[in-house]
């Protein structure tokens, strides 16, 4: 990322001399991930995450269509990322083959698609002719940095908070129900997937093998703009609230140990659960706003159908 | 004489009478009609009979005369590529532009190197130069490259603050904090440098939050805490 | 309605719009170095970009590029930046309207942001370009509707997007920028129309101004 962003020698050794004093630029500890904050809009699904001065905006909408021929008892999920100069001037418009472009939509992709967050085969509707196609927009507002961890959280969050039209099937026909007509359905999510970035730097000069004696390389969460031009390595940890793995990536940079991932996954747990337990209040709350007067007229028995 | 005017106004200057038109203020080619063009605070100085409107803004747009901070991006057979924002058009800058330069004696700058430099040209449709020598004079005047230290970004009206309002309070008040060296560049860069790193980092986080606050009244605090946060940090 | 200015920090200048049923985001950056197939040898080049809320840009979003293009292309004093570039991107993020029928609340909404954003990043404008929607119902027998509401788009006769080129004070009217009309309807009513959006933009215009002015003030330091 950031190819044209140009950093000067000064810049770059005064961030390496502060990180090898326990210093970073904006003054948090080295396992310190940004506030969070999660505002949701108008519509289902449609959620605006900022991880510091970081901007991602993700809105969900879904269609009746038809699924694959190989898997009928599925529906479809999309999760489109596609860059802008509005992110920052490093950024080209609709040219996602950069480097980093390909890696972000990846690495959110393997994150939430692939790890089954969604559950697809309620989406079926029926077998072989009908199902719900979920797409997931994300568009990346401002860059400082994280974007792979300020958008699964948008996805995430905005794949939790939406609801889809009530269906009725008679047959081989289909009745869409209008949001209007008959109350709409959230999405059935299985688990949620946090990742949380670490960025690694080599405090010594890079002739110097420091996987020798000395275990000295700098281990830093949630790294800003600056932070992620300067980084030789990176490792990007995926995890959710049953302290279950769904991925780990590294994509070359720095070597490190087995000790070292553990102690990033430890790391990352304290922060996805962190951020969950978040993304479900802010929901809850948002929920409550929307239909303030749902108590006086729920007709529901004590059995809670959320429980 | 100063009011708010946004682009499109009437500058209220009589016609027939000629101005000096500063930034901010154009002349329409085909009317001839001078308006603002930036939304601003309007200045006319009446003894040099000029219009300007000074306005904010996070791009620099060279200008003659100003004194700037670039990074080298590139070298050439003899001259410099240099950066003074990201993404804008580069500048160049001689290997004459030098004290004491000769066809021998060649400045040894690298890339990624930071130099404080002076606008030399600026037409705009041709690449600006800069200089790093008093070209009148001949001599070094300060310019040249600044080694170690930190650069901070601050928006442009900030930058021109802080190097030409003297009673503008903050290098005095961070002065009281440390000891430190310091270079102002119009194109919001400022460069800042101490003997210790704690300090330097201190300075840099006063400058950033100064940056944002435009209350000069709180800039006391926001030094004391910054400096008394980097210390005890270093400490432990 | 709630406009914010200077809502992102990576780019130059950028203002966050929202009326009741239309949010959106306008980004600014320039002047830069464009690409080659970029530059104009004597004027600046605009790279207007503009992103639907849901799914992919289609024609409808190339329209509404085309459009802006050239009303931006009318404000901004282009010649006082020879092959230079300016980078206008929008980010929909709701909006408002049928996205298969309609484009004219996006359009106008789009307008009112780049107005505010090329000012936060201090581009050299030469006017305000401002705009409003304007419907026309069955029913309404000479009372059309402001910024009409997606049903009303759907019953209306007849859908107007005014834009207007306003100077001096932003009170005096200099152009029309655009002016796009949609179904049928009479000489009579597009004067109508014409007039009640004139009446409409020049009140807004005032607001705009007052917040420019807030802003503006804000950022004067002490």
């Amino acid at each position: 990322m950031a190819k044209d962003i140009v950093i000067s020698n000064s810049e770059r050794e005064f961030i390496l001399e502060s990180l090898r004093a326990k210093q970073r630029l904006d003054g948090r500890n080295f396992d310190e991930f940004r506030d969070v904050s999660i505002v949701f809009g108008n519509e289902y699904g449609d959620v605006l995450v900022s991880l510091g001065g970081t901007k991602v905006h993700c809105r969900i909408s879904c269609e009746v269509t038809l699924p694959y021929e190989d898997r009928p008892f599925e529906g479809l999920f999309l999760i489109s990322t596609e860059f802008t100069p509005m992110a920052g001037g490093q950024f080209e418009n609709g040219n996602s083959t950069g480097e980093d472009e390909v890696l972000i939509a990846r690495i959110i992709e393997k994150a939430v698609r692939r790890s089954g967050a969604l559950d697809v085969e309620g989406l079926c509707i029926v077998a072989g002719s009908k199902c719900w196609a979920i797409r997931a927009d994300v568009h990346f507002l401002d860059c400082d940095g994280g974007f792979i961890d300020a958008s699964c959280i948008a996805v995430m969050a905005a794949l939790m908070h939406f609801k889809k039209p009530d269906i009725t099937v008679q047959g081989h026909s289909v009745v869409v129900h209008p949001v209007e007509e008959r109350e709409p359905v959230p999405l059935g999510i299985l688990h949620v997937p946090i990742c949380v970035t670490f960025s690694f730097f080599n405090p010594q000069d890079s002739e110097t093998n420091f996987k020798g004696q000395d275990n000295l390389e700098i281990v830093v969460t949630d790294a800003t703009l600056k932070e992620e031009l300067l980084r030789e390595g990176v490792l990007t940890v995926t995890l959710n609230k049953n302290r279950e793995v769904v991925q780990v990536s590294k994509a070359g940079g720095l070597p490190m140990d087995a000790l070292t991932l553990m102690d990033c996954c430890h790391k990352a747990y304290e922060i996805t659960d962190k951020v969950t337990s978040q993304i479900i209040a802010a929901i809850k709350q948002d929920y409550a706003q929307r239909d303030r007067y749902a108590a006086v007229l729920s007709s529901e028995n004590a059995r809670d159908a959320t429980a | 004489m100063s009011e708010l005017v946004l682009p499109g106004d009437s500058l209220g200057i009589h016609d027939g009478v000629p101005v000096i038109l500063g930034p901010g203020v154009s002349c329409d080619p085909m009317t001839q009609e001078v308006i603002p063009v930036n939304a601003g605070v309007r200045h006319y100085i009446e003894k040099k009979n000029t219009v300007y409107v000074d306005y904010n803004a996070k791009r620099y747009i060279p200008a003659v005369g100003d004194l700037v901070i670039g990074t080298i991006v590139s070298t050439f057979a003899d001259s410099y590529k240099v950066s003074l924002s990201d993404f804008s058009a580069s500048v160049s800058l001689s290997y004459m532009s030098f004290p004491n330069a000769t066809k021998k004696n060649r400045p040894t700058l690298q890339v990624g190197d930071l130099v404080y430099a002076r606008v030399l040209t600026a037409e705009k449709e041709l690449e600006a130069e800069i200089e790093c020598m008093d070209s009148v004079t001949g001599v070094h005047a300060g310019f040249g490259l600044l080694e170690n230290g930190m650069v901070i970004s601050v928006p442009l009206s900030f930058a021109r603050t802080l190097l030409f309002n003297d009673t503008f309070p903050l290098l005095s008040t961070l002065a009281q904090s440390c000891q430190f060296e310091i270079a102002i560049g119009i194109n919001g860069r400022i460069w800042v440098s101490t003997d210790k790193i704690e300090n330097t980092l201190a300075c840099y986080r006063s400058l950033n939050l100064c940056a944002k606050t435009n209350d000069s009244s709180k800039f006391k605090q926001i030094i004391k805490e910054q400096f008394k946060l980097a210390a005890n940090v270093i400490e432990e | 309605m709630g406009i914010q200015t200077g809502y992102l920090d990576q780019v130059d200048g950028s203002a966050h719009y929202k009326t009741d049923t239309t949010a959106l985001l306008c980004s600014v950056t320039g002047p830069i170095e464009p690409k080659p197939r970029q530059e104009l040898p004597t004027r600046m080049a605009l790279e207007v970009i503009v992103r639907p809320a849901l799914g992919v840009p289609l024609t409808r979003e190339v329209e509404i590029q085309d459009k802006l293009n050239s009303i931006l292309g009318s404000i901004i004093v282009v010649h006082r930046y020879p092959r230079q570039l300016c980078q206008i991107t929008f980010q929909i993020l709701e909006s408002g309207e049928d996205p298969h029928l309609f484009d004219s609340k996006e359009l106008v909404a789009c307008v009112n942001a780049a107005t505010l954003a090329l000012i936060d990043a201090g581009i050299a404008m030469n006017s305000l370009a401002i705009g409003c929607v304007i419907a026309v119902l069955p029913e309404s027998d000479g009372k059309h509707i402001i910024d009409p509401t997606d049903e009303q788009l759907r019953n209306a006769i007849s859908v107007h997007s005014l834009v207007l080129q306003l100077v001096d004070g932003s009170k005096v009217v200099n152009n029309v920028l655009l002016l796009d009309s949609y179904g049928d309807f009479t000489e009579k009513i597009l004067f109508e129309v014409l007039e009640l959006g004139e009446k409409y933009i020049l009140n807004k215009a005032q607001d705009f101004r007052k917040l420019i002015q807030e802003r503006i003030e804000a950022s004067i330091l002490k």
